[in-house]
């Protein structure tokens, strides 16, 4: 893990990142690889310096799709943890405030895994290694046989109180769900964006909360589409400008009304198609759809204003990770077999 | 505080003594100094980037090399007070 003192160092991390996201593929690319087989996809990620290392080093022990999935990952995996390696002084708590997600990702999975009983090569399959964990404590997590034991290995990191917190509630209902809400809470609170002040920041800090937002959003708009009785402040999230806890609880039973406030937001002149077409098609994935884009063209313009802050950054990690969901997309649906334009209306793309 | 001030200035100013505080030849060199300490400071940041971009892609070393060097202009400037004086 690197070095947590010292002053910032944007200067170094931004010229090393835009060097790799002008690497990444383009709108061009998505349209020739939705047009390949799961072979010629990976061979032609094989001439990306992105994913050349990766699919070299696993060709001799996959091919196809569970290639290109495996190389996705790595890819990822290594390019985050590069970036966390380069940050120093406060940008690193900037960068890392976002990669967290992985560790919460990965911290849900093992949990996952020990109460499915599931064996440790296909749990440490699912794992993404882009976080702040190493790759030390992720062999312990996944060496783990208990909940338990989990909870007592993680009880020094971020997750250790909240899940500290939620184990008398695991242990007397026996379900995953308290351990695992109260890792995503812990997740969203360490994003909460109080301590971002200054100028340069609130940008990054408009961004975050719009990710607040939108998750809000989709998961009242999920909740309210179930039709099932769960009051949605008990999945409320702090820290967004748009909701509120107890505003939340009435407009779930009101999508119509919950629609008029987003439309009515700043986020209303990006997303006004999408809410038109939720109105008609009453489609939830469409609109997942299009909050993602918006949130794409958030990164796409973050960094252009304040080019030596932690924004250039968390747009690049923004814009490699829908590149990856969207490779990952085009090799699942040429696997199940759907037509090139089928696929290409599954992908976010600006 | 304010009855020395009268004092101070007078020795600032130098009152009765024709030599000026700073000697000519001494503040060429403090601005030849000083050009040199905001050189230094701006290729800080631009020295930290080359760096970085040269390790993403080594063809762009003479390029970072030309971009660190530029604000050494600024103390070949500040030398032309060196003859001035």
């Amino acid at each position: 893990m690197s070095s947590h003192g010292g002053t910032s160092n944007p200067e170094y991390v931004n010229a090393r990142v835009r060097s790799r996201r002008a690497a990444l593929f383009e709108e061009d690319d998505y349209r020739k690889l939705a047009r390949m087989s799961p072979a010629e996809i990976a061979r032609f990620m094989e001439e990306s310096p992105a994913y050349e290392e990766q699919i070299n080093a696993l060709g001799s022990r996959f091919s196809g799709v569970d290639l290109i999935e495996y190389a996705l990952n790595a890819s990822l995996a290594e390019d985050f943890e590069d970036i966390l390696s380069w940050c120093e002084g406060a940008l690193y708590g900037h960068v890392a405030r976002y990669l967290r997600k992985f560790d919460a990702w990965n911290v849900k999975t093992v949990l996952r895994g020990v109460y499915a009983d599931t064996d440790r090569e296909a749990v440490s399959d699912d794992l993404i290694r882009a976080g702040e964990f190493d790759d030390r404590l992720l062999e312990r997590l996944l060496d783990a046989d208990s909940i338990e034991e989990i909870v007592e290995l993680l009880s020094g990191t971020v997750f250790g109180r909240a899940l500290g917190d939620a184990l008398d509630d695991y242990e007397s209902t026996g379900v995953l769900v308290p351990l695992e809400n109260a890792v995503d809470r812990a997740y969203y609170k360490l994003l909460r964006t109080d301590d971002l002040t200054g100028e340069a920041l609130s940008e990054y800090r408009e961004f975050l909360e719009a990710e607040i937002d939108f998750r809000n959003a989709i998961n009242t708009l999920r909740l309210a589409r179930s039709g099932a009785d769960i009051d949605p402040s008990e999945y409320f999230i702090e820290g967004g400008v748009l909701f509120s806890a107890a505003g939340l609880r009435q407009l779930a039973s009101n999508t119509d009304e919950l629609i008029q406030r987003i439309r009515e937001s700043r986020y209303g002149e990006e997303l006004s198609e999408a809410l038109t077409e939720l109105e008609a098609a009453e489609s939830l994935i469409g609109f997942e759809r299009a909050l993602e884009v918006a949130l794409l063209e958030y990164a796409d313009s973050l960094g252009l204003v304040h080019p030596l802050s932690v924004t250039p950054v968390v747009s690049y990690v923004l814009t490699k990770e829908r590149e990856v969901d969207n490779i990952r997309a085009i090799a699942r649906g040429k696997e199940a077999g759907l037509g090139p334009e089928e696929i290409e209306s599954e992908l976010v793309v600006l | 505080m304010l009855e020395i001030a009268p004092e101070l200035a007078n020795v600032v100013l130098q009152e009765g003594s024709n030599a000026p505080a700073i000697p000519s030849a001494s503040a060429a060199a403090l601005a030849v100094g000083l050009a040199a300490f905001g050189a230094g400071y701006a290729e800080r940041g631009i020295g930290s980037a080359a760096v970085g971009a040269v390790a993403e892609d080594e063809d762009l070393f003479v390029t970072g090399l030309i971009f660190t060097v530029l604000p050494e202009t600024l103390v070949i400037l500040a030398l032309v007070t060196i003859f001035l004086v």
